[in-house]
């Protein structure tokens, strides 16, 4: 399958790459990774005239703590991610997920930027880090600006990056002593599948080691974007842990999905594997929380 | 459209090449290159001929522009034999059976090389894994899981 021509760009810094864009306008595409956008390509599903690569933006890459959050940037890799000391703990779960995206070569190039920036509904690493209250860190020609990832996604292939912005990474305020999360991805097969489902939980637990402070579930694959379930976060703050109030908690979630019917998989079904995938989510969640190895994963 | 000059390293000799844009690092290794070892099966990342090894890393060429491994080192299955023996890895599929028609065994034995070269005694589900974005058609896969496992044992045991 060939490329259609294009003109490629390799922008020395940030400032550069942005005024680039804008010169250029809707005619041009950054690329990162390009695990998304060359399948594009080759499709005919995109035209552009000229691709702008981030190579060279040093400005994106790094996973830096400081002050109790962690900055990823977005040129990181789902490989590295994946093996990152940094995610431990309570941001285990981003880690989880990373290392479940397409197979080894995909997470070799695959970025975290790219991941977020394709918007695909049932994509890898939306659902950890909306459980994790990721900001995305978006870059323009006036400067930088921060977004709540919650409000980041707009529909399937849609966000709220202006066509001369550049997404520089994400920041995660680092979950204290008591956090814990997990991922599940239900596909057809292990290896290189689209998720039907896919969910992630988030409990911090109060310093009596019981009582829910704070939860965050998260769905991906059953709305026009990855998606909280109020419902599910309502359930379960404030209330202590246990098995029973994670079966009601993951009930609520499954009502908060929107799934729709395709070949893949029907909208019943996939409702009802929310309801499973977000119990045992929350059931690994606490498991980390408190501080047991999360059991199968 | 744009051309630019691609300097990088293809199996150990410094290389520099003249292409569009548009050209993928598969195209560019086959066709400018020659080595045609590399396989291009569905171009689109989800079969795993293409693979080799970007600076150790496996990754689909089909799906790397060449000017984006400017300045970088790339293995291909032609740069594993040393003279006329071959790899450890090589030696081992060819032995236990991991080769049925071919097309997908450079790319097979480059994810296992990486692999390898980070665990040299994997287990049977580090294996699969590594190798889960290789498809073959042919062996059912339990050979060249053998066959990599095997290798691993040879490695380990320094035995070339
Ligand atoms: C075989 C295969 C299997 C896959 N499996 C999975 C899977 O299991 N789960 C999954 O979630 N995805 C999967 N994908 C999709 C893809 O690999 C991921 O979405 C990946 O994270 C995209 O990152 P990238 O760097 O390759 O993005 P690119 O292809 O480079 O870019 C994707 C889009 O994001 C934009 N973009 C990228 N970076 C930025 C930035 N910093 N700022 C602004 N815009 C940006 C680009 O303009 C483009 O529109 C798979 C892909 C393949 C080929
Ligand atoms: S040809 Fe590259 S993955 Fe199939
Ligand atoms: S040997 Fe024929 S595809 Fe693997």
């Amino acid at each position: 399958m060939l490329l259609p021509k294009f003109d490629y760009h390799q922008p020395r810094d940030l400032p550069a790459a942005c005024g680039l864009l804008a010169e250029l306008g809707p005619e041009a595409r950054v690329i990162a990774g390009g695990t998304d956008l060359l399948v594009n390509l080759k499709h005919g599903r995109i035209r552009p005239k000229a691709l702008v690569g981030l190579e060279r933006l040093e400005e994106l890459t790094g996973l830096d703590s400081g002050r109790g959050r962690l900055f990823i940037g977005a040129r990181t890799s789902a490989a590295h991610l994946a093996a990152s000391r940094s995610l431990g703990g309570g941001l285990r779960l981003l880690a989880q997920a990373a290392g479940q995206l397409g197979s080894p070569q995909v997470r070799n190039r695959a970025t975290i930027g790219g991941n977020l920036c394709t918007a695909r509904p049932a994509a890898e690493l939306p659902p950890p880090l909306l459980c994790l209250d990721a900001r995305a860190l978006l870059a323009g020609p006036q400067g930088q600006r921060e977004v709540a990832l919650s409000a980041f996604f707009k529909g399937p292939g849609l966000t709220v990056l202006g066509p001369d912005e550049i997404m520089r990474g994400v920041v995660i305020p680092r979950p204290g002593l008591g956090g814990g999360g997990a991922y599940l991805k239900l596909g057809l097969r292990r290896a290189m599948e689209i998720s039907l489902v896919n969910v992630a939980a988030f409990l911090q637990l109060a310093p009596d080691g019981r009582t829910i402070a704070q939860a965050r579930v998260a769905l991906g694959a059953v709305a026009p974007t990855p998606i909280l379930s109020p419902r599910a976060a309502q359930a379960l703050i404030g209330q202590r842990a246990g098995d029973k109030l994670f079966a009601a908690a993951a009930e609520a979630a499954a009502r908060d999905a929107r799934p729709i019917d395709d070949h893949r998989g029907s909208a019943a079904y996939r409702r009802d594997m929310v309801r499973v995938l977000a119990r045992r989510a929350l059931e690994q969640a606490w498991d980390q929380a408190r501080g047991r190895r999360g059991g199968k994963s | 459209m744009s051309s630019h000059r691609i300097r990088l390293t293809v199996n150990g000799v410094a290389r520099e090449i003249l292409a569009p844009a548009n050209r993928t690092l598969a195209q560019l290794l086959r066709e400018d290159l020659g080595l045609t070892g590399t396989k291009q099966g569905c171009g689109e990342g989800d079969c795993g001929s293409c693979t080799v090894l970007l600076d150790g890393e496996p990754v689909n060429s089909c799906l790397v522009l060449a000017v984006q491994a400017h300045g970088h080192e790339v293995l291909t299955i032609e740069g594993l034999a040393q003279g006329r023996e071959l790899h450890p890895i090589q030696q081992a599929f060819v032995e236990l059976g991991g080769i049925q028609c071919g097309f997908c065994t450079p790319g097979m034995i480059l994810s296992a090389k990486a692999l390898l070269d980070k665990t040299k005694r994997p287990s049977q589900e580090q294996i699969r894994r590594a190798l889960s974005g290789n498809l073959c058609r042919c062996t059912g896969y339990q050979k060249i899981v053998e066959a990599v496992s095997e290798a691993g044992r040879r490695l380990s045991r320094g035995r070339r």
